[in-house]
């Protein structure tokens, strides 16, 4: 594994990554069984955390952003019944866009019966004069599942960025055999909308979300009510998706309390997902 | 359409454009049951907290509510299916319907969109004869779609022979001027206040209508979020005026 520098050197020349990750499920226990990575992304090997028999990778970066023209692909495939977490080692920062490249992201998921799979958790960050367009696109099975957590930032905050990027657009469509169970994009252009209005995005500057897709949700009581708490500067809502699905959307200035609920809740589907 | 020979009886064969017009005046009336004065599509909530209060409140809200929510949203669907129904394209209908489902995330907001569809199919199938209409209620009878308002709207549209403008334009005035009619009774505001909101609203609607012109199933775009989450929050309050 390489440590991911925080000043990483922007790279000259236009960069297309690729990590395509297959996995099965081999006499009880989840294998990663193929693994192509074309820099600068690049996956770290299966880890078996405590000892279980589901698999976590990490998904590593090494360029340290996105510059103007660069484009990562992710092809993920679970097999049946297998069980999997990818967890993303840094956000996925987003330089300034020169001669009006965008940069994007592509992913691809599909799930077979029986597999989950945990993404854990995207982030973006569109840097000032950032240009940036993503797309994960997801299929399942009725009796497969899926936890997808994911924050938005509006610019590096530290630098009292905020919205100052010129393109952000991210989709996630989520299909369960033929049914579009999901379909969520924002295009987030600052010049060209009223984002500050009451009903946009407000006085908030972070975007969280957290799907959560399974067949274990039915019938199950499930009660998230004392996990998310309303501020003045945060604020959540719940919503059923049509199916076995639940999306807890997030408006937020607090981000250590945007992460700590995405967390808690995380933990919380996670143990919906284990009962048997 | 044969100009000459209008049979009056029947809506789909009146040529005459005046007559049309009326035609068009008749479903959005107020008075025509689409339900559309039972949704407030999560305002209720910002009402109920204050943040809509007064007539300047609502004007800028129902602004919001043309150029950050109906021309990334519902517009597009809308435009997206006139064009799929005047190329008879059932299969790419039907999916675009499913993705108009899928898109809305709160769930309050996506059933009150099925259901006002579901109303204007009851109240206009018996009084219009229309293939078109009626295959998609047959849909809707065999659970192959939900029955999404600006969906269903666009196949009576392109029926009655409206261009696309004029279908995009009706549509977003009558789904804003329904939310300015149901917050003037909410709030509650004088008659006189929500006829200056809707008077000072037109221009936005029309700029708004023009806008949608230019975009596609690919400008789709949720970032309307804050009206998303009153959507989610709005089952929780503690009395209501709307069901959405």
């Amino acid at each position: 594994m390489q440590p991911l520098v925080n000043n990483a050197k922007i790279p000259l020349s236009k960069s297309n990554g690729k990590l395509d990750l297959s996995f099965e499920q081999k006499r009880g226990k989840t294998m990663m069984v193929d693994c192509y990575q074309h820099p600068p992304l690049k996956a770290s090997r299966g880890l078996y955390l405590d000892g279980s028999s589901h698999v976590t990778v990490y998904l590593m970066e090494s360029s340290g952003g996105l510059v103007a023209g660069d484009r990562n692909d992710f092809n993920i495939q679970v097999g049946q019944g297998a069980n999997v977490t990818l967890r993303p080692q840094s956000a996925t920062k987003v330089y300034p866009a020169f001669n009006n490249q965008p940069s994007s992201q592509q992913i691809s998921i599909n799930l077979e019966a029986g597999a989950e799979l945990e993404w854990d958790h995207e982030e973006v960050i569109p840097f000032k004069d950032a240009s940036f367009e993503s797309k994960t696109s997801i299929q399942m099975t009725p009796s497969s599942s899926l936890l997808w957590g994911e924050i938005l930032y509006p610019g590096r905050e530290k630098r009292g960025e905020s919205f100052v990027f010129d393109k952000c657009q991210t989709h996630l469509e989520i299909w369960v055999d033929h049914h579009c169970i999901a379909y969520d994009t924002l295009h987030l252009k600052p010049s060209e909308q009223n984002l500050k209005k009451l009903g946009a995005l407000e006085t908030y500057n972070f975007i969280g979300s957290l799907w959560f897709i399974s067949p274990k949700l039915e019938g199950n009581d499930w009660n998230v009510d004392g996990l998310l708490e309303q501020h003045d500067n945060h604020k959540s809502g719940v919503s059923t998706l049509n199916g076995n699905g639940i999306l807890i959307r997030w408006l937020s200035n607090r981000l250590p309390l945007l992460k700590k609920e995405l967390e808690n809740l995380s933990n919380y589907f996670k143990e919906i997902e284990n009962t048997v | 359409m044969n100009k000459r020979n209008v049979d009056l009886s029947s809506p789909s064969s009146t040529g005459d454009i005046s007559t049309n017009l009326l035609y068009l005046m008749h479903i959005h009336d107020s008075a025509f049951p689409i339900g559309s004065y039972t949704h407030s599509f999560g305002m209720e909530t910002y009402i109920q907290s204050d943040h809509i209060r007064t007539k300047q409140d609502l004007f800028d809200f129902c602004s919001m509510y043309v150029h950050e929510n109906l021309v990334y949203t519902d517009a597009i669907f809308v435009k997206e299916a006139f064009e799929k129904v005047q190329a008879s394209d059932w299969d790419g209908l039907i999916r675009l319907e499913n993705i108009c489902d899928a898109s809305k995330n709160a769930e309050e907001t996506r059933v009150a969109s099925r259901m006002m569809g579901k109303q204007f199919l009851q109240a206009i199938l018996p009084v219009f004869e229309s293939e078109s209409l009626l295959r998609w209620k047959q849909l809707l009878d065999n659970k192959a779609i939900k029955g999404h308002f600006p969906i269903t709207y666009s196949i009576y549209a392109v029926e009655m022979g409206y261009d696309l403008f004029t279908t995009m334009l009706t549509f977003i005035y009558s789904s804003t001027v329904g939310l300015v009619h149901n917050a003037v009774r909410a709030i509650p505001l004088g008659q006189k206040a929500g006829i200056q909101v809707i008077h000072q609203l037109i221009p936005e609607i029309s700029y708004g209508a023009k806008n949608a012109m230019d975009k596609q199933l690919k400008d789709l775009s949720n970032h309307a979020v804050g009206l998303e989450l009153s959507s989610m929050q709005h089952k929780f309050l503690q009395s209501r005026l709307f069901i959405s």
